[in-house]
């Protein structure tokens, strides 16, 4: 999903999404990794695959868990940083 | 000049579930609704299916709460017709009936409870009072400090959002005539007719049915009529999406709350806590303006909700929002015909999510001369000395 034509970007770092390690690059949110990975993020309560919904910090739909201390976080808003580790239950 | 048989003034619950009834009955209905259907009260609730004695009728004397459960048998009958909705429109609407806790935390809290069930067993509600342990073992949500519950088995919840839409769908589907973003610009009695405009439409009808909350008494005044009923500007709240925690409706005897879990995972938690009305530039109360969000209510919410289940704290609340209903001068709603204008009906002054299947099924009824008992307790028939010198 990233634009990679015509686009310089810094160095790459790592984070961590359900054990898998991923790219990021500064000034990336936690969403815009995700979205990169899957457009799937989660899963509705039948079952459905469930994306991103307003991008914008306001359904809230997008909440991830900071590990190791389980802090919840909408990850629209919340930016990629080095050695993030994130779970998506 | 259009004609209908019958003309309905606002597209909720009420509004929406008489059209279908009417309308599946043979009857041409034209139904009318200021903004969009079921983005009032009927939408803005938290979708409490609520049988037992209600918190505001127990701490306002002996003599209210008496004449509360006197509207046992209108519970009754919406238990049935809750139980049958989603068959009856061929909708999902989330309707969950598990079961409803309503919990004391303090002796003197057991002490009303004890009174309470008393009062609904004598009234044909089965409600059973359980000690705190046996509430957790039901609940394991509940704090070690809830000493006793009383568990109804036929409460829960419903998706307040779609329950109105599917009511004015199958109402379309039956042949109404349904009119949204169309407020009533006149209203009038003509010998025994009634002519409501709206757009550039008049629509003459033998029956008219103000089930607009709040507006209804605005709706009354264009009738020379009036309608002890007040607006209230209440605020409700959502957390985050979780695992399956809650299975029932939780309510608390002696603090404002109620709270569940929706299909989708989130608790929504509310109870009946302020927020503050809108005023108009001549200092009314103005129904159409937002409603402010009071802090002190969105934490005290909070706190009784934590107090209850405490893993509550561990969420993130996600939203809180408004809504405006209306409460009638004695608490009880008010729906039925106004005898001093014979054919005007009235529906409003809250219960309506929970009673609101029933209030419409019933006034359909009536309409077409079935006795409807159920209705006398909740007439506007007792606030006629009101209208001595109107109409």
């Amino acid at each position: 999903m990233r634009i990679e034509r015509r686009v310089e970007r810094q160095a790459p770092f790592s984070i961590i999404v359900e054990g898998e390690t991923l790219p990021a690059y500064p000034g990336e949110t936690i969403a815009a990794v995700l979205i990169e990975r899957s457009p799937t993020i989660g899963r509705t309560a039948s079952g459905a695959a469930r994306g991103m919904f307003c991008n914008m910090g306001t359904c809230s739909l997008c909440m991830v868990t900071l590990l190791p201390e389980g802090r919840r976080v909408r990850a629209c808003l919340t930016p990629a940083e080095p050695g993030l580790e994130i779970g998506l239950g | 000049m259009q004609n209908a048989d019958v003309l309905i003034v606002g597209g909720g619950l009420v509004g929406c579930a008489t059209a279908w009834h009417l309308a599946r009955g043979g009857a041409q209905v034209v139904l009318v609704e200021a903004g969009d259907i079921g983005m009032g009260a009927s939408g803005q609730n938290a979708g409490s299916l609520h049988f037992q004695l209600e918190r505001r009728f127990l701490e306002n004397g002996e003599a209210l709460a008496e004449q509360a459960a006197q509207t046992a048998a209108l519970n009754r009958l919406a238990i049935d017709d809750w139980r049958r909705l989603e068959t009856e429109l061929g909708a999902d609407l989330h309707v969950v009936m598990d079961g409803g806790l309503m919990v004391a935390e303090t002796a003197e809290q057991v002490a009303i409870l004890e009174r309470k069930v008393a009062r609904e067993n004598a009234q044909g509600i089965n409600t059973r009072l359980l000690d705190g342990d046996e509430a957790r073992t039901l609940a394991p949500c509940l704090s070690p400090g809830i000493l006793a519950a009383g568990f109804l088995a036929d409460e829960g919840h419903a998706d307040a959002r779609s329950v109105t839409r599917a009511f004015a769908q199958a109402a379309a589907a039956s042949g109404a005539s349904l009119h949204s973003r169309s407020p009533v610009t006149s209203a009038s009695r003509i010998e025994r007719h009634f002519e409501i405009g709206f757009r550039e439409s008049t629509v003459r009808a033998e029956r008219l049915v103000l089930a607009c909350g709040a507006w209804t008494p605005i709706l009354c005044a264009k009738l020379n009529l009036h309608m002890p009923l007040y607006p209230v500007a209440l605020q409700m709240n959502a957390t985050e999406r979780t695992g399956p925690r809650i299975g029932h409706l939780i309510q608390h005897v002696g603090r404002r709350l109620s709270m569940k879990q929706t299909d989708a995972g989130n608790i929504l938690i509310g109870g009946g806590w302020p927020a503050r009305l809108a005023s108009d530039p001549r200092g009314a109360f103005d129904p159409a303006g937002k409603p402010v969000l009071i802090p002190a209510s969105l934490a005290g919410n909070l706190r009784a909700a934590i107090d209850t289940a405490p893993f509550v704290e561990t969420l993130n609340l996600i939203r809180t929002w408004t809504g405006v209903t209306a409460i009638s001068a004695d608490q009880l709603p008010i729906v039925g015909e106004v005898p001093s204008m014979p054919g005007c009906w009235v529906a409003g002054g809250g219960s309506a999510f929970t009673l609101g299947p029933t209030f419409a099924r019933l006034m359909a009824q009536a309409m077409v001369g079935t006795p409807t008992p159920e209705l006398d307790i909740v007439s506007p028939a007792r606030f006629e000395h009101l209208n001595s010198f109107m109409g």
